[in-house]
């Protein structure tokens, strides 16, 4: 530990750095905010989740690396230190527990936190819940809206439209190998599976039209296998299906 | 580019170094290393079976599909014949085992001829059930499972004959003493190895 | 005639004519099996007995074993199984006095090494070379510079590559040069298996990399090679699966042989409490890959079985099942991973406690972290699967898991802190890279934790945030601590002093470069750019110029190692036996060290970092009268399997 005051003020100048470092880090983080647009209301949660663990993490990463910078500004090998050696240090109980139970408490919190927002967007609300069946191809999407939602007959469709405001239910499938259904705008994604329905639920929140990526490696097409979700109105929605049921072309499908 | 060469010691050279050799290494435990080395083996051997018994798993529990696959049945009888035999084959080992300990050479010779022997018709068998059990690896993942586990077991007592064959030469020159069998040793671990999976397979995918 | 002579003779001694000789057999030989098999099962199962991809397929098997026996690899065994006089004192094939004798079968452990090392090297610049290209093809969107095919191809190689054949095997190397030197041992307790092994490396590597001029092209299928893709793409994707059969068997020969060394071969006084934190790091790994390493290969055998002869393990339709594979595959791979970073920690234990010139800190509870990692490693591997559709519940347990590591490697970052603090730090080049590698691997680590938080990694799963992640820890991790390692012996290893002033250009360069190129792809990954994609959404347009402006710089700055090592290794000045004045054994003998490494075993008498400690040693040469012909007689074959005889 310091002993003269002339070691004393570097140590407090060091850590005044790594305190305003951490700060800038965290500030940062929150001023650029790097996500797509907030579509559902599982995206606010995921991003909420986002910004305590960087809120965690820089600090951790600044206390490393400015240990790091302290000791080879203070410690490097002056001329004429050729030969000398440290003082033979060999541990120290009280601080490697403190090193060991502090993390240790840290990741556990995070993790039960990361429980809880996880419980917050698998959770079924209350009220009305369409179904949307996903298929996924080499190399394309089709959806298919059950007649719980169109009132009619099943309809299938090349596009995506859900209402704003009710909680949809995706049943995904697929009829080849692995795709994975991925809708960064809702911070949402799961594997499309031979041989076994996956599923996850959103609630959009925001009007407008979001990329739909598969992102699992599924072939040669993997890069083009893109769709679009289109999010509307609730009047709009129903307009819209009304709309498809007529054509019949929709509903042949490969 | 310049090896290793100027570590010649004073005088060294290729043909210097036929004659020195290495310090002899301090031995800083009482395991054999070559005992050791095949008891880690083993445990990797262990470790590709647990891979196909996970597969077993996944078919057969996690996704609760029939066992054996509809309209197939397995020779439970039959195959409980051929594991005796092979059971039957690890006591065999075992007494070559003791006798070349104890310096009985016909005790070596015959054992060990009589294990290689039962093996081959363990084995002979069980391509013989494969011939006429009626499906085929590729009907259905019941199938595939069957097979493969069999067949990897099938495998390893192949590899085991291997080494049961050379011991058996071996002996029949003469090689092995009381003091140094090793040769016989390590590869009757394996072949006890190779009986205690067949027991574990037999017992999984034909019994329950 | 003299020449038919001189061919024969050639052909029939062990050496690279015989090993060709058995390449060819082994095609020949494939023909043959091939040919009778589908004979006999007739007509009714294969319209055509000659089929190429079943003759490739194996001879892809075939070819490289043969070409290990013409090569010699298993002429010991042969001599020993027929009874043969085995002359296991003579040490022909042993120790290198020309380079020549590193294109031999050799079992000396120091030469293989230097073997290992210098291969895998090549496995890395190969695997660079590839990433350029791949930064070549991502640097504008749209880019037609391959098409999707190829890329795929590109960027399964370019992972294969690097993972199976060079961040694996170069810890192997490093560690088979130093670890019986450092435990005090004249050699490995398997000499001539750990040279089996090697050579296994250069032919796996081989199939991976001709894996391009297969029809189809090559594996495309990412490193993971999830089924049921990789059960129905091109002939390419057998590469990969045999390949990995090969570094497989190597990594599993190698580690079988670690641990028995240093089970058997310890030097007196070397109580497991001594043993310097490499070893303790390659014990634990060597643990992994026992373990661990059968599962990929059985993995990959389903995979084959499913290609080649129609089984059903991943069909869903004949009740096969998906998730399986994943399963199988990432409880070796995850492990896998601590496989490629654990012996860069024992490397920046030995670096940091020698240069900063202070015991390391807590040294048991560097040796037990390192346990609990072996042990947490076994039960995490579904983090992988976050987002695969395996039973919900599932994650929970693995999640938990996953983020405790934090704490053990926590203990190791600490414990490394606090040796820097109050040393005397002589900040070069291998320091430079252990000190780069404790904040990179920081960031890569900490990224990792973030990706345990389900639902971040719910979004971020296969997207550019994890190539950023996999990339901290892979690059700023393991091959930050490769490269440390390789200047801290490059010394030991060749007798000479590489160019300091090089090595640190080469470490800036690097660090700052390594940085610009992987640090952004953690911002393209929550923007949501997805991975394994040739082209991608104009947004992410101008973010990927920079990052493959900054990669070629960053291959660049590889080159400059290149050089200094090359040059330094032929031309550089001298290295004395102990030029960092370290404590351990590796440093008690010349540079490079003698052949037998030791004239006599020494005794070990106290811990291996005892800087700063007045009068304290770790090692000592006890006095020993000379080898007389007889003991060098059983010397010969101590460490050596001598069957019967
Ligand atoms: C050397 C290789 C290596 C290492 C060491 C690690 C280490 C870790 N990895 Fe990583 N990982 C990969 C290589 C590696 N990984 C690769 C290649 C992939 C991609 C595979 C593919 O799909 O292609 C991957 C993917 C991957 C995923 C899957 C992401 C996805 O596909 O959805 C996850 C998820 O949990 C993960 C987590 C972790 C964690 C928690 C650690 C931990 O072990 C990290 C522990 C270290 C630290 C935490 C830092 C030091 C500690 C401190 C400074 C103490 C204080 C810290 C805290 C309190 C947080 N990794
Ligand atoms: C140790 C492992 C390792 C290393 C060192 C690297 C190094 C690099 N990697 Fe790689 N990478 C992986 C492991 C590694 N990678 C893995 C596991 C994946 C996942 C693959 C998958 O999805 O399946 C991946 C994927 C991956 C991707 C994502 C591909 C995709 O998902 O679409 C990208 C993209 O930029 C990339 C880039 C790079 C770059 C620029 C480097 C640079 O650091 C390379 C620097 C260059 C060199 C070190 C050598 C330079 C050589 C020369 C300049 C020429 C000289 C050559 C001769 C003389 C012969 N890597
Ligand atoms: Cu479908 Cu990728
Ligand atoms: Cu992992």
């Amino acid at each position: 530990m310091p002993e003269t005051p002339e070691s004393r003020r570097s140590v407090i100048l060091t850590a005044i750095a790594g305190v305003l470092a951490t700060a800038i880090g965290i500030v940062l983080s929150f001023v650029i905010h790097w996500f797509p647009p907030e579509a559902s209301a599982q995206a606010k949660n995921t991003d909420r989740l986002y910004h305590v663990l960087v809120i965690a993490s820089i600090p951790i990463f600044v206390l490393v690396a400015t240990v790091i910078l302290y000791c080879v500004w203070k410690f490097r090998m002056r001329p004429g230190q050729e030969l000398m050696d440290g003082p033979p240090m060999h541990g120290n109980t009280r601080l490697e527990v403190f090193w060991t139970a502090l993390p240790a408490a840290l990741v556990l919190s995070l993790v039960s936190y990361s429980f809880v927002v996880l419980h917050e967007n698998e959770k079924k609300l209350p009220g009305r819940e369409i179904q949307v069946g996903v298929t996924g191809q080499q190399f394309f999407w089709d959806y298919e809206y059950p007649s719980s939602v169109t009132g009619g007959a099943p309809l299938k469709s090349y596009s995506l439209y859900v209402p704003k405001g009710e909680s949809v239910y995706f049943d995904i499938h697929s009829k080849d190998v692995i795709h994975a259904f991925w809708i960064p705008a809702f911070r949402l994604q799961i594997d499309a599976v031979p041989g076994i329905t996956t599923h996850y639920r959103a609630t959009p929140i925001r009007l407008g039209t979001y990329p739909v990526v598969c992102n699992l490696l599924c072939g040669v097409g993997h890069s083009f296998m893109r769709s679009a979700i289109h999010v509307v109105t609730p009047a709009k929605f129903k307009a819209w299906i009304k709309s498809q049921m007529g054509k019949p072309s929709t509903v042949a499908t490969g | 580019m310049e090896a290793a060469s100027i570590a010649h010691p004073p005088g060294g050279g290729p043909a210097e170094h036929e004659h020195h050799g290495p310090p002899p290494a301090h031995s800083s435990s009482r395991v054999d290393p070559q005992l050791l080395g095949m008891l880690l083996f083993i445990i990797s051997e262990i470790m590709i079976f647990g891979a196909f018994f996970t597969a077993y798993f996944f078919i057969r529990v996690a996704q609760g599909d029939q066992w054996p696959a509809p309209g197939t049945q397995l020779p439970v009888y039959p195959t409980l014949v051929n594991t005796c035999i092979l059971i039957s084959s690890s006591f065999t080992m075992h007494w070559a085992q003791t006798s070349i300990k104890k310096g009985n050479r016909f005790g070596l010779k015959a054992g060990i001829l009589t294990t290689f022997l039962l093996g081959v018709t363990f084995l002979f068998l069980q391509v013989n059930e494969y011939a006429n059990i009626g499906f085929a690896p590729q009907d259905a993942a019941q199938q595939t499972i069957f097979y493969s586990l069999t067949g990897l077991h099938g495998a390893h007592v192949t590899i085991g004959l291997i080494l049961l064959a050379i011991v058996t030469i071996r002996s029949w020159r003469g090689h092995y003493t009381p003091e140094e069998h090793r040769g016989v040793e390590v590869p009757g671990i394996y072949w006890h190895f190779v009986d205690i999976m067949w027991i574990v397979v037999y017992t999984t995918v034909y019994i329950i | 005639m003299r020449a038919t002579q001189m061919i024969l003779t050639r052909l029939r001694a062990p050496g690279f004519y015989r090993a060709f000789a058995g390449v060819a057999f082994g095609i020949a030989f494939a023909a043959a099996l091939t040919w009778v098999v589908r004979m006999s099962t007739g007509h009714t199962t294969y319209t055509h007995y000659l089929s190429p991809d079943a003759i490739l397929t194996v001879s892809l098997i075939g070819c490289p074993i043969f070409f290990l026996i013409g090569l010699g690899a298993f002429d010991y065994w042969f001599y020993w199984v027929s009874g043969r006089p085995t002359r296991p004192e003579s040490h022909a094939n042993h120790g290198a006095y020309s380079w020549k004798d590193y294109f031999k079968v050799n079992t000396d452990h120091k030469v293989i090494g230097v073997q290992y090392v210098v291969t895998s090297f090549f496995f890395l610049l190969v695997g660079g070379l590839i990433a350029m290209l791949m930064r070549i093809q991502l640097a504008q969107p749209g880019s037609k510079f391959v098409d999707a095919n190829t890329y795929n191809g590109l960027f399964s190689v370019h992972a294969t590559v690097l993972i199976f054949f060079f961040v694996i095997p170069v810890f192997a190397g490093l560690a088979n040069f130093v670890l019986p030197l450092m435990i005090g041992a004249p050699d490995m307790a398997f000499p001539r298996l750990n040279a089996l092994s090697f050579w296994m490396l250069p032919l796996g590597g081989a199939i991976m990399l001709l894996s391009f001029l297969a029809p189809g092209g090559s594996f495309s299928d990412g490193w993971t090679a999830y089924a049921p893709l990789s059960t129905v793409s091109p002939i390419g994707q057998n590469f990969f699966s045999i390949g990995v059969q090969f570094a497989g068997a190597s990594s599993v020969a190698t580690a079988l042989n670690f641990l028995v060394t240093i089970i058997t071969m310890r030097a007196p006084g070397m109580s497991f409490f001594r043993m310097p934190l490499l070893v303790w790091a390659n014990f634990s790994t060597s643990l992994l890959v026992v373990i661990a390493t059968p599962f990929v290969a059985a993995s990959q055998f389903m995979v084959l079985l499913d290609r080649a002869l129609g089984f059903n393990f991943f069909d869903a339709d004949k009740g096969g099942n998906v998730l399986m594979y994943q399963h199988i595959f990432w409880f070796y791979s995850h492990p896998a991973v601590y496989i490629m970073i654990l012996p860069g920690f024992g490397i920046i234990s030995e670096i940091l406690a020698v240069k900063s010139r202070k015991p390391i800190f807590g040294y048991r509870m560097m040796a037990f972290s390192l346990l609990a990692i072996v042990l947490l490693g076994f039960t995490v591997w579904a983090h992988h699967m976050f987002t695969s559709g395996m039973p919900a519940w599932l994650r929970i347990p693995m999640a938990i898991t996953t983020v405790i590591i934090a704490v053990p490697t926590g203990i190791k970052v600490f414990s490394w802190l606090a040796t820097l603090y109050r040393g005397v730090l002589h900040v070069d080049t291998p320091m430079l890279f252990a000190l780069g590698f404790l904040i990179t691997f920081s960031a890569g680590g900490i990224s990792g934790i973030m990706l345990a938080m389900l639902p971040l990694d719910i979004h971020v799963s296969a997207s550019y945030f994890i190539v950023a992640h996999l990339h901290y820890v892979l690059f700023g991790g393991s091959l930050f601590t490769i490269f440390a390692g390789v200047y801290y012996w490059f010394p030991k290893m060749t007798g000479r002093m590489y160019d300091e002033r090089l090595g640190k250009w080469h470490f800036w360069s690097t660090f700052i470069f390594f940085n610009l190129t992987f640090g952004p792809m953690h911002i393209l990954g929550l923007e949501g750019m997805p991975r394994r994609v040739a082209t991608y959404a104009a947004q992410f347009a101008d973010m990927n110029l920079f990052i493959s402006i900054c990669s070629w710089i960053l291959g660049a700055a590889t080159l400059i190692f290149l050089y200094n090592m090359v040059n330094s290794w032929r031309g550089g000045p001298r290295a004395e036996a102990n030029p960092w004045r370290a404590l351990t054994l590796e440093w008690q003998v010349s540079s490079p060290p003698p052949v037998f490494n030791f004239d006599r075993v020494p005794t070990v008498v106290g811990g291996p970092y005892e800087y700063g400690v007045p009068g304290a040693v770790h090692g000592i040469f006890t006095p020993a009268p000379l080898p007389s012909e007889v003991r060098t007689q059983t010397a010969g074959n101590v460490p050596v399997p001598s069957g019967g005889e």
